[in-house]
């Protein structure tokens, strides 16, 4: 059985280059022919160890195919490699007017409710987010290439309070099938 | 569909090699054992051709408890040793089954760590024990069909099953000697069943709706690899739902008349009848012979019986929306496949058509799809079948995570993360000199410790003793293939080391669930702010905690007399704000006595530190950087 080395990095196992850009294809393709090698299924009956063994190793492929799939913890690992620690990350200062802008549209998503259509309004409010979380994307990848690590870990941070509200938006669909029913 | 040809010419592997695998559906109402046979999968029947093995174990007999449908004829002379439905029990704590059990006529008896049993003439029965008895049949009914030993077993479970009712069902394949190769999602397995063409490619909603519960699955099938994508359902919401409405309707024609328990039970048998024919006819006599006394017939017709079940209907579509939702598709599904007596309503097909624009799948009889793909993949797992087969990929259907202070939970592993999954979190201690670490594991969607299923408890010990916050607890949490948890907690400074794995022993009622689900998305902001007072409140007491210890250790030695009394005057205000409501006051005042209390924590920290370290050897160290 051939076992990924665990001193690669995540880009390694799934043999792509170290970017933010990251062909989704490939990284499917290469998950799968992993798993079709380390999944516990292929040793369900081998002897106990080589079970245990491929129950960390296919949960680590897992792992790092969760990490690199989706932009903000593949756009976050990549600063790790680049040996910034989540305090350097979490301490970046985000400008105020930002922030600003946060509570504006907190607010506004709190009051979706009372719209007339509040299921046409949560649509546009999710599409609205989704073009800022496009531009940090471009964002953090031009400052990610350039080096400029700093405004790098910048974009990460305005991102994780979008997807926060992105969330949020998400736990206010679920309340709307809800009472629909 | 091309469902019956497994292997292809020539690939089969010699017969001596051939190993006998078996899938076993264990459903609520009835149960099926199912094989692959020279390249082609079917259902093994009894010796007299029969295929459904009614979930039904009469206990009467001393010397033998009898299964099946001999077991269901005597359900009506001697209901308290008919044990029926055991589905429902299994994990569950005898505080939580108490109403399902007085629905159904059963004694139950108080059985180890608050699990139920049930008391029958031939002595107490645990639900494990009355499953046991189902598999050994369908156990025998395989030895004599396919000839020999059984080298493996699948049994399948609904997607929705928590971790102590996927341990019960494997404690019962145990007790009759199975060697259980996977515990499988039934939606899964019928996916699995449809799926065959491994050339197949596109995505699959599988929409099941049995006797008690609905699941609904959304997969991908790319290259022999299924990987479920996301799944979602209600634990309480089946065919028994439809039949009370039905019943809710006749009681209110006939003028609301009180019913004994008896004709209660009489008139839902009769909805049911009602109801299973109303599938192929468009209006039906529901006969009233000893729900009334008068008797006679009330005629319910198509129309009526949709009007009363689609607000059921509508809610089974709510969660397909949410499902689809978190499965984050690109494009549509492609196909959509029904499982489960309840999906032969026509308005379940219309509804779910409608729902998802395609014509449901039915080529495979409902009632077998879910055995039927448990003994393809046991084929596959006991190694009859070439490389390259089909590989499934799933996903844990309810957070796992553990307590933090104030009774919050925090999760580590999210639903619908695909397994195994093994995911680690940073802990620390709260108070000063603090030496163990209670570690307590919960299951659930909601933020608060007494609204999620509390799965095993454990304690770390001898962390050495530090300043509040400077220990280093990593709990890692394993989730195996078969959906079931292991967690190990470890300090990192000095290695202390402990794990369970987690066996749950008491448990919630399938109604709890449900509503422990549906409150995760309705309390999303109600749980938000009582999520902040119970935070800083949990914060402001650790402050005030932490800073006396320290003050008592400390004070006299590292602050002057000046800087003491200021920390102990704010000290004393937050007290008095820790007991009120006012999330944002507190917050800043913890604000203020953090930044006072900064340089003094620092000098504190400094001291700490070097003391913990002195202890321990240049060479141990080098170890725990190692790992
Ligand atoms: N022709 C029919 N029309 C409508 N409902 C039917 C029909 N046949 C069976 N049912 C219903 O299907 C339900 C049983 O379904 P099934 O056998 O799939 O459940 P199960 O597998 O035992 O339960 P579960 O999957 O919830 O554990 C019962 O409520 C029964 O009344
Ligand atoms: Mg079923």
């Amino acid at each position: 059985m051939s076992l990924p080395e665990l001193q690669k990095s995540y880009f390694q196992l799934f043999d792509l280059p170290e970017n933010f850009a990251l062909d989704q294809a490939q990284l499917g393709e290469r998950y799968r022919e992993l798993q079709k090698e380390l999944h516990p299924d292929r040793y369900a009956s081998g002897s106990a160890h080589e079970q245990r063994l491929a129950v960390q190793y296919s949960a680590l492929i897992n792992e790092a195919y969760a990490t690199l799939r989706k932009a903000l913890p593949r756009a976050l690992y990549l600063l790790k490699l680049a040996g910034m620690s989540k305090e350097d990350i979490s301490g970046q200062k985000v400008d105020g007017s930002f922030l600003m802008a946060q509570m504006d549209l907190r607010e506004n998503l709190m009051m979706l409710d009372e719209t007339g259509d509040p299921e046409a309004a949560l649509e546009h409010f999710v599409t609205e987010i989704d073009v800022d979380v496009k531009q940090l994307h471009r964002e953090f990848s031009r400052a990610f290439s350039a080096g400029e690590l700093t405004s790098a870990a910048g974009a990460c941070v305005k991102l994780q309070y979008l997807e926060k509200l992105l969330e949020e938006a998400e736990q206010m669909e679920s309340r709307l099938i809800d009472n629909q029913n | 569909m091309a469902l019956l040809n497994i292997a292809e010419p020539g690939q089969s592997p010699l017969p001596h090699q051939i190993k006998r695998a078996i899938g076993i559906d264990l459903g609520t109402t009835n149960s099926l054992v199912a094989a692959v046979r020279a390249g082609s999968v079917d259902i093994l029947p009894d010796e007299i051709g029969v295929m459904m093995l009614p979930s039904v174990v009469n206990y009467t007999d001393v010397r033998r408890p009898l299964v099946g449908a001999g077991a269901l004829s005597l359900a009506t002379q001697h209901p308290a040793d008919t044990l029926m439905s055991v589905k429902r029990f299994m994990g569950r704590g005898s505080r939580d089954a108490v109403a399902d059990a007085q629905r159904s006529h059963y004694h139950l008896a108080d059985g180890e760590e608050g699990l139920v049993r049930f008391i029958t003439s031939s002595g107490e029965r645990s639900p494990v024990e009355v499953s046991a008895d189902i598999l050994r049949v369908l156990h025998q009914r395989a030895l004599a069909t396919l000839g020999g030993e059984i080298d493996g077993a699948v049994i399948t479970v609904p997607a929705y099953f928590d971790e102590a009712q996927r341990q019960a069902t494997k404690d019962a394949a145990t007790l009759v000697g199975l060697r259980v190769l996977r515990l499988m999602n039934e939606p899964t397995a019928a996916a699995v069943a449809y799926g065959l063409d491994a050339a197949e490619q596109g995505v699959i909603a599988v929409y099941d709706l049995g006797g008690g519960t609905f699941d609904i699955s959304i997969l991908r099938l790319h290259k022999g690899v299924f990987e479920v994508l996301a799944i979602g359902g209600d634990t309480a919401l089946g065919g028994d739902d439809l039949d009370a409405a039905l019943a809710e309707w006749v009681l209110q024609h006939c003028g609301s008349p009180a019913l004994a328990p008896g004709q209660y039970r009489q008139l839902h048998a009769a909805a049911r009848a009602a109801k299973e024919r109303l599938s192929d006819e468009v209006a039906v006599d529901l006969d009233l012979t000893g729900v009334l006394p008068s008797g006679g017939a009330v005629q319910v017709t198509r129309e009526t019986f949709d009007s009363l079940i689609e607000p059921l209907v509508k809610r089974t579509l709510g969660a397909c929306r949410r499902c689809l939702r978190d499965a984050k598709l690109d494009a549509g599904i492609d196909n959509i496949v029904m499982v489960g007596g309840s999906t032969r309503v026509p308005l379940v097909r219309e509804a779910v058509a409608d729902f998802f624009q395609r014509r449901p799948l039915v080529d495979i009889d409902p009632d077998q799809v879910v055995a039927l793909g448990a003994a393809i993949q046991a084929d596959i797992l006991v190694g009859n079948r070439s490389e390259g087969d089909l590989l499934l990929l799933d996903v844990i259907p309810l957070s796992l995570g553990i307590e933090t202070m104030g009774g919050l939970v925090e999760k580590i592993v999210p639903r619908n993360t695909t397994i195994p999954a093994s995911r680690a979190q940073e802990f620390t201690t709260y108070k000063d000199g603090q030496t163990a670490l209670a570690i307590h594991i919960l299951q659930g969607e909601r933020e608060m410790v007494s609204d999620c299923r509390s799965l095993a408890r454990f304690e770390l010990r001898s962390i050495p003793p530090m300043v509040a916050g400077a220990a280093r607890i990593k709990v890692t949490f394993q989730v195996d293939a078969d959906g079931l948890l292991n967690v190990s907690a470890r300090e990192e400074i000095t290695g202390a080391q402990t794990s369970v794995t987690v066996k749950p022993s008491f448990g919630l009622s399938d109604d709890e669930i449900t509503a422990m689900l549906q409150a995760s998305f309705s309390h999303a902001v109600e749980d938000k702010l009582a999520r902040q007072l119970a935070e800083q409140r949990v914060a402001g007491w650790q402050l005030l905690d932490g800073l006396n210890a320290a003050l008592t250790a400390d004070g006299e030695a590292l602050l002057n007399e000046e800087d003491r009394t200021t920390l102990a005057t704010l000290m004393i205000e937050l007290q008095a704000l820790l007991e009120g409501q006012d999330t944002a006051a507190i917050h800043s005042l913890i604000e203020r006595l953090g930044r006072q209390s900064e340089t003094f924590a620092g000098r504190r920290m400094d001291k700490s530190i070097r003391e913990a370290l002195a202890g321990i050897s240049l060479d141990s160290l080098d170890d725990e950087v190692m790992q």
